[in-house]
This record gives structure tokens, sequence and C-alpha cells, in this order.
């Protein structure tokens, strides 16, 4: 922790390195949680570099209150997704099965996870929003229930509350998804 | 209620167990065997779910994300430089900042700022334009066009310093013409490899042109492709000639960076141009 808060200041007085071990640090996790959020490889693709780009922007802002960076990063990310299914309202949706078969993964990963991730991401419409929103920090982001509480604004009970129930929830949905 | 919030935290705890730690499943079911049937169910599921999310972003993405991101580092301006107005905090300081600039230049401040120099005030709004310019040209064909005349900017710059006798202060420009021609040849161009590329964002993403919104790749027409190899084409003779006749009139250790220069852009628009066929 003490490591990342002196990035972040390195960073805030232009320090491109520190910015660039802090995008180095976070990039796999935040991608992971944009392609759970949108199940679309190149959107996933565009709104992980949007998540870096806005970071960028806004890190002289950012004021160190001991809420880890990971919190500050998926926060943005958050947004990013809300503002990307209020506008998808709006157009035709993506079939789901056409989407996340175009995941570009090597073959041997595809042979692998393609059946899965297909699953999953089905599977995750049928959660409420805040239910996904911890599947998707907790399991694609990585992160602590004390870091998802920072990244949602919530407790700490409230999230452990949220956790099992939405497991509870994918269970279901996987289950129905098999018959 | 109090069962509820004891299970709610022996579920976390056999999650951090299991996920992080790497502890098996039994070995917390062993912990809490009256939970245990419960338990299991979740847990596994919860594995599962791990497990399905254990991809990775593709090498070529990473790879062009991070120099996307240098590259916009490298456009930034650090804080210290800003006039005292806008660096000054609160925000509403800022935005009244601007706002009275804006009232006072109007529409005419990036207009000017269109043709400004390195060395003047106005060059910081002409960078920030073309920032604004990539992220408002979402195909990858667009952008290829845009960081071709954008890189020709960056040239015509560099004949200017050295005409008007600031050879020694080309660098800054020098690495922005090669950031451009890098992402230039970057670009997936191909006929069936082209995709929607999205730079830097604003702080609410331009809507992409419709033909894109599918979210799907985008088969520009031929004309389009055509017109955009003239270009390639005539900026690959143009641009490397200005910068050779300006390698006669810079002492000798500017030399270097002119001529790598020379040969970063001879092979980039080669690059880009062979994509395009």
């Amino acid at each position: 922790m003490q490591d990342e808060q002196r990035l972040v200041q390195q960073a805030q007085q232009g320090d491109k390195e520190a910015f660039a071990r802090l995008y180095e640090g976070h990039f796999d996790k935040i991608y992971r949680y944009m392609f759970l959020r949108v199940g679309d490889r190149g959107e996933a693709e565009d709104m992980t570099q949007q998540v870096f780009l806005k970071a960028l922007q806004s890190i002289p802002d950012f004021r160190w209150k001991g809420t880890p960076v990971s919190a500050w990063l998926f926060r943005i990310a958050h947004n990013l997704v809300i503002d990307y299914w209020r506008k998808e309202k709006k157009r035709a949706t993506i079939p789901l099965d056409e989407s996340v078969a175009g995941t570009g993964m090597n073959p041997e990963l595809m042979a692998e996870y393609r059946l899965d991730i297909r699953q999953l991401v089905l599977a995750t419409k049928r959660l409420t929003e805040a239910q996904r929103e911890v599947i998707g920090l907790r399991f694609a982001g990585g992160l602590s229930v004390a870091e998802v509480a920072e990244a949602m604004g919530k407790s700490q009970g409230a999230v452990k509350a949220l956790q099992h129930s939405a497991i509870v929830a994918l269970r279901k949905a996987l289950s129905a998804g098999e018959g | 209620m109090n069962k509820r919030r004891e299970f709610d935290d022996i579920l976390d705890e056999c999650l951090e167990r299991l996920l992080v730690k790497g502890e098996t499943m039994e070995q917390c079911l062993e912990s809490y065997p009256e939970q245990a049937a419960e338990l299991r169910l979740l847990l596994s599921t919860a594995a599962d779910t791990k497990e399905a999310l254990a991809i990775e972003p593709r090498p070529e993405f990473k790879a062009r994300a991070r120099y996307q991101l240098l590259s916009a580092l490298n456009e930034l301006k650090p804080k210290r430089w800003l006039p005292f107005f806008l660096s000054w905090k609160p925000q509403w300081a800022t935005a009244l900042a601007l706002f009275l600039a804006l009232l006072l230049a109007g529409g005419g401040t990036v207009a000017a700022a269109g043709s400004s120099m390195p060395d003047t005030l106005l060059y910081p709004v002409k960078l920030a334009t073309e920032q604004v310019q990539l992220v408002l040209t979402p195909s990858s064909l667009g952008k290829a066009g845009l960081y071709a005349r954008l890189a020709d900017k960056r040239v015509e710059e560099i004949a200017y310093l050295v005409d008007s006798g600031q050879p020694e202060e080309i660098e800054p420009t020098a690495q922005r013409l090669e950031n451009l021609l890098g992402l230039m040849a970057a670009l997936p161009l191909a006929e069936n490899g082209e995709s929607k590329v999205m730079l830097a964002p604003g702080p609410t993403p331009a809507p992409p042109p419709p033909a894109a919104e599918s979210g799907k790749d985008v088969r520009a027409p031929s004309n389009q492709r055509a017109k955009l190899k003239l270009l390639l084409e005539r900026y690959a003779v143009d641009q490397p000639a200005v910068l050779r006749a300006a390698l006669d009139r810079v002492p000798e250790a500017v030399k270097p960076t002119l001529r790598r220069l020379i040969t970063e852009s001879e092979s980039s628009y080669e690059k880009t141009i062979a994509t395009l066929d």
C-alpha cells in the first residue's frame, strides 16, 4: 500500500514511469472486469484503454485517503460500464452468442475457456446490477472485500451479504443454463 | 439474522483461503463441518467463476494500448508548466478562467492555434485539439490518415525550428513525430483485420458512427483505402524529403535525430502502405 501511495504521488508530479507501473499492475484485472461486464472483446479492449486514459486525466486530482488505487480505477471502470449499457439500450442488442464467440483468443485458450466464459457472461445477465458488480470486482478484478466496499461505497458487511446472494444467484443461473 | 451474517463471514473467509491463499476446498470445509454442504456448492461455483475468468488480453492489444498510453503521457505537460491561474484550486476557478478566456478569445483561439508553432503560446492548444480529433476518429483508416496528416504538421514544425535558428529545440517535436508514425504503423489496416480503435477518450466518449455501432469490424469501401494509400504515398516521399533538406542546415549534434526521423518515416509509411495492399 505504501509503495502504491508513493507511485501515485510520483505520478501526480508527472513521473511517467510511475504511472506506467500503476497501469501495468492493474491492466489485466480491469480488462477481465470489462470483459465480464460487457461480454465483447472489442468493447472490453476499448473500454480498458478508456479507463487508463481517464485515470491519466484525473490523477492530478486524486486525493490519497488510504483508498487503494484499484478501488479508484474500478470506480472509473464501473462508470464507463454504466455509460456503455445506457447507450446500448438505445441500440439494437448484440446477440450474446455472437459477441462472446468473437473473443479472439488463441485457439488453445478458446478451447479451454470459451464455453465457461459464454456461460458465465450469459448467467450474469440474470443477476441484479449490484450482484454483477460484486462478481466483476471480486472474481474478475481480484479485489478484496474491503476494496470492493470502497469501490461500491458500501460497508464490508453489505458486500459480504451481496457476495453471498450473488454466488447463489449465479449458481441458479448456471444450473438453469445447463438444463 | 446473526446466523446469516455469520455465514456471510464464513463464506468470505473460505473464498479468501480458496482463491487467494491457494488452500483446497476440503481444508475449508473441515473448518466448518456444520456449513459444509452449503459451502461446498457456493465455493465450487466461485472456483468455476474464477477459472472461467482466467483470460488474458491479446498481446497485440496490450502492446498497442501501452504504446498509446505512453504516447498520451508524452503529450502531457507537467502541471507546473501551466499558468498559475490554470493550476489554482478550487476547480471552479479553472472553469471560470477557461470560460473567460473563451469569452475573450472566442473560437478564434482554436483556429489560430491550428497554425501555431512549438515556440508559441498557443501550441499546447493545437496539440490538445489534435487529441480531440483523434478521439472523434474511431475507424482505423480514418486514424491512419489523421496520424499521417499530424505527422506532416510535425515535419513542418521541425523545418520551421531549423529555419528560425532553433535546431536544438526539435527533440520534443521529433518525439511526437515518432509517436505518430509508430501509432500509424501499428494500426490494424489489413482488409480482414481492420477494427475500431479508440484512443484517448474525453470525459464522455464520442458515439461511434452508425456503421460501427454494432461493435463489429467495419469494412471500409475500397475507394477510401485507395485515397488513403495515395495520401500515404505522397507523404512517404514528401516528409523524408523535407527532413533531408533540413539536414544541411543543422549543427552536427542535431543530425543524428534527423537521420533517425528519416529512417523512421520511411519505414513507417512503407509498412502502413503494405498493409493497405
